[in-house]
C-alpha cells in the first residue's frame, strides 16, 4: 500500500510510564482516517511522536516511505506534516492573520493568498482578522488552529481533539470542514473522543486503548462494529 | 521652564534605560528566564564604543554600526554559553549561568581597559541649543533621537516582518512554533542577539555623560530589572514605561527642593544615596499594592 504516513511498531514512554506499546498505522495519501479512544487511551502521544514533540523509543514513523523519526519537530513541519494540538494554542498575542502568516514559508504574495483560502474555508475568522487570538471564542481559535496547521499545505494533517470543549453545533461545523480539507489532497489523522462524529467524515478508523491498538478497520465498519458502540458510542 | 528641562533630560536618560529593559524582556519572554547579564551588556557596550572610538576617531553615532554587529554577536554567544546548555534545568539555572556571564565580562572589561570611568565619544559632537532658558545639548537629542529608532525599528521588526512574528510565535509557545516548522532555538539565539544589541547602544548612549566602567553593571541591571517589575512582568510596552518612570524619578529628586520651596531647608536630604533608597521604597510600596505591576499583562491574562 502507497502509504504517506507509516507508523511501524513505536513504543513512546513518559520516564517510567508507556503510553504507547507496539504501534502501527498507516494513512493512505489523501485519506482520512479516524484515531478513537478514550481520555488517556494515548491519541495526543501518538499525534506527537508524529510531528516530532515526543520520539518513539523502538519502531519507526515514515513519511512519505521516508523515515523522519530522528527529525526535529520544525523539519518535519517542513516536510509537510500539520499540526494542529489540542486545546488549540493559538498564538495568544498574535493577531488572527499573524497566527496565520507565522506558519507560512512562501513569498508575500502566496502567503496572502493562502490566509485568503483560510478566510474562505472558515469565514468567521475573516471579521477577527485583527483582532489577537486570546480574544476569540473557543470554537474561533479551533477554527484559527486548523487554519495555522494548513498553512504550509501540508501532504497529513495532524488534527488532535478539535472537538474538545466545543457545543454540539460547533463541533458539527468545525469536523464538517474536514471533507473540504481532504478534497485538497491533503490527508488527515484525526485523534477524537467523539467517534460517532469522527466515523462519519473519515474513512478509515483506529481504535487506541491503553496505548494499544485494539481494533481497526473502514470507518463504515467500525460504527456498526459492536464493541466500538459499547465503547464510544454509547451503546 | 526648569520642570521643562527636567522632562527634557529624563526622557533623554529614560529612552536609554528604556532599551536595556526592552532587550531584558525580550529575552525574559522567550525563556521565561531572567538574564541577569542585562547590565553587564550595557558596561560591554560603552566599552566597545570607546574602543570603537580610539580605533576609527568616528563619532558615536557612526560606531554604533560596528557596536551593534560586535553585541549581535556577543548575543548568540551568552545564548550558546549562558542559556542552551542549561535550558532543560529549572529556570533559576539561569540566573547563576548568566550572573556568571556578566562576572565574566565585568572582570574582562577591567583586565583590557583597567577600572577608572572612561568616557565614550559624543553622538554627534558637543555643544548645546538654548530655546528659551532651555538647554538642548545635542548629545541629549541625538540620544532621545537614537533611543526612538531603535524602539521603532525593533517594532517594525516585530510586527511586519516574518522574522519578528516567528520571533514572537517562539516566545509564546515554543512546542507549536517549532510544529509549524519555526527554528526554535535560532530564534530564541536571535532574541538573546536583539537584547545584547539593545544594551550595547544603551551603553554608547549613556557612557558619555554617565562614564562607563566595569563594574557598572549591576547598576543598570537592577534598572531595567525594576522598570520590568514596574511596567508588568513581561509587558514590553511596560518596560518602557517603566524605564521612564525610573528616569524621571531620578532626574527630578534632587531638584525637587528647586521646585518645591517648602523643601527648601532640608536641601542636602536630596541627594543621589537617597534618591536611591526613597526609589526602592517607593517601588516596595507599588508592589505591596500592585503586585502584576503598574500595567498588568495584556497576553498572559488569556482567559
Ligand atoms: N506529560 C506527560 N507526562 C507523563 N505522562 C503523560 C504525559 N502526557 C500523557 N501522559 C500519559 O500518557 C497516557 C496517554 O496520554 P495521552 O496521549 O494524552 O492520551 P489521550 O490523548 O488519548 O487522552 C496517559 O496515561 C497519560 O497519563
Ligand atoms: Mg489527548
Amino acid at each position: 500500500m502507497n502509504t504517506v504516513l507509516d507508523i511501524e511498531q513505536i513504543e513512546v514512554r513518559y520516564g517510567g510510564v508507556t503510553a504507547l506499546r507496539d504501534v502501527s498505522l498507516k494513512v493512505a495519501p489523501g485519506q482520512a482516517v479516524a484515531l478513537l479512544g478514550a481520555n488517556g487511551a494515548g491519541k495526543s502521544t501518538l499525534l506527537k511522536t508524529v510531528i516530532g514533540l515526543m520520539r518513539a523509543r523502538t519502531g519507526d514513523v515514515r513519511f512519505d516511505g521516508r523515515s523522519i523519526a530522528t527529525l526535529p519537530p520544525q523539519r518535519r513541519a517542513r516536510l509537510g506534516v500539520g499540526y494542529c494540538p489540542e486545546g488549540r494554542r493559538t498564538f495568544p498575542g498574535l493577531q488572527v492573520r499573524e497566527n496565520l502568516m507565522v506558519a507560512c514559508w512562501e513569498g508575500r504574495a502566496e502567503r496572502e493568498r493562502r490566509v485568503e483560502e483560510m478566510f474562505s474555508l472558515f469565514p468567521a475568522l475573516r471579521q477577527k482578522a485583527d483582532h489577537l487570538a486570546w480574544q476569540l471564542s473557543g470554537g474561533q481559535q479551533q477554527m484559527l488552529a486548523i487554519g495555522r496547521s494548513l498553512m504550509g499545505r501540508p501532504r497529513l494533517l495532524l488534527l488532535d481533539e478539535p472537538s474538545l470543549g466545543l457545543s454540539p453545533v460547533l463541533t458539527d461545523e468545525v469536523i464538517g470542514r474536514i471533507p473540504a480539507i481532504k478534497q485538497t489532497g491533503t490527508a488527515i489523522l484525526l485523534a477524537e473522543q467523539n467517534a460517532a462524529k469522527a466515523l462519519a467524515v473519515c474513512d478509515h478508523a483506529y481504535v487506541l486503548q491503553t496505548g494499544k491498538v485494539v481494533g481497526a478497520g473502514p470507518a463504515g465498519e467500525l460504527a456498526r462494529s459492536a464493541d466500538v458502540r459499547k465503547a464510544f458510542l454509547g451503546g | 521652564m526648569l520642570a521643562l528641562q527636567l522632562l527634557f533630560n529624563a526622557i533623554a536618560l529614560g529612552a536609554a534605560y528604556a532599551l536595556v529593559a526592552l532587550g531584558f524582556v525580550l529575552i525574559l519572554n522567550a525563556t521565561s528566564a531572567v538574564n541577569f547579564a542585562q547590565g553587564d551588556l550595557v558596561m560591554v557596550g560603552g566599552f566597545g564604543a570607546l574602543a570603537f572610538g580610539s580605533l576609527l576617531g568616528l563619532p558615536g553615532i557612526v560606531l554604533l554600526v560596528p557596536l551593534l554587529v560586535v553585541m549581535i554577536g556577543i548575543g548568540f554567544l551568552l545564548a550558546f554559553v549562558a542559556y542552551f546548555p542549561v535550558r532543560k534545568r529549572p529556570p533559576d539555572t539561569v540566573f547563576i549561568t548568566t550572573i556568571a556571564a556578566g562576572i565574566i565580562m565585568s572582570n574582562g572589561a577591567n583586565a583590557i581597559f583597567g577600572p577608572e570611568p572612561r568616557a565614550t565619544p559624543s553622538l554627534v559632537s558637543s555643544g548645546d541649543w538654548q530655546i528659551g532658558g532651555l538647554v538642548v545639548s545635542y548629545q541629549s537629542a541625538a540620544v532621545i533621537i537614537v533611543a526612538a529608532a531603535l524602539i521603532v525599528g525593533l517594532h517594525l521588526l516585530f510586527t511586519r516582518t516574518q522574522i519578528g512574528r516567528r520571533l514572537r510565535a517562539t516566545a509564546q509557545d515554543r512546542d507549536v512554533a517549532a510544529s509549524i516548522g519555526i527554528p526554535v532555538n535560532l530564534m530564541v539565539a536571535a532574541t538573546f542577539a536583539v537584547g545584547a544589541a539593545l544594551a550595547g547602544a544603551a551603553g554608547l548612549l549613556l557612557s558619555r555623560n554617565f562614564f562607563v566602567s566595569p563594574t557598572d553593571g549591576a547598576n543598570y541591571m537592577l534598572k531595567a530589572y525594576i522598570a520590568v517589575t514596574l511596567g508588568g512582568w513581561g509587558s514590553i510596552p511596560g518596560a518602557v514605561i517603566g524605564a521612564l518612570i525610573i528616569a524621571a524619578f531620578e532626574v527630578a529628586f534632587p531638584a525637587l527642593p528647586a521646585l518645591i520651596p517648602a523643601l527648601a531647608p532640608y536641601a542636602e536630604a536630596f541627594t543621589q544615596v537617597w534618591s536611591t533608597v526613597v526609589l526602592y521604597v517607593l517601588i516596595l510600596l507599588i508592589l505591596w499594592q500592585r503586585p502584576q505591576g503598574l500595567f498588568g499583562e495584556a497576553v498572559r491574562a488569556r482567559p
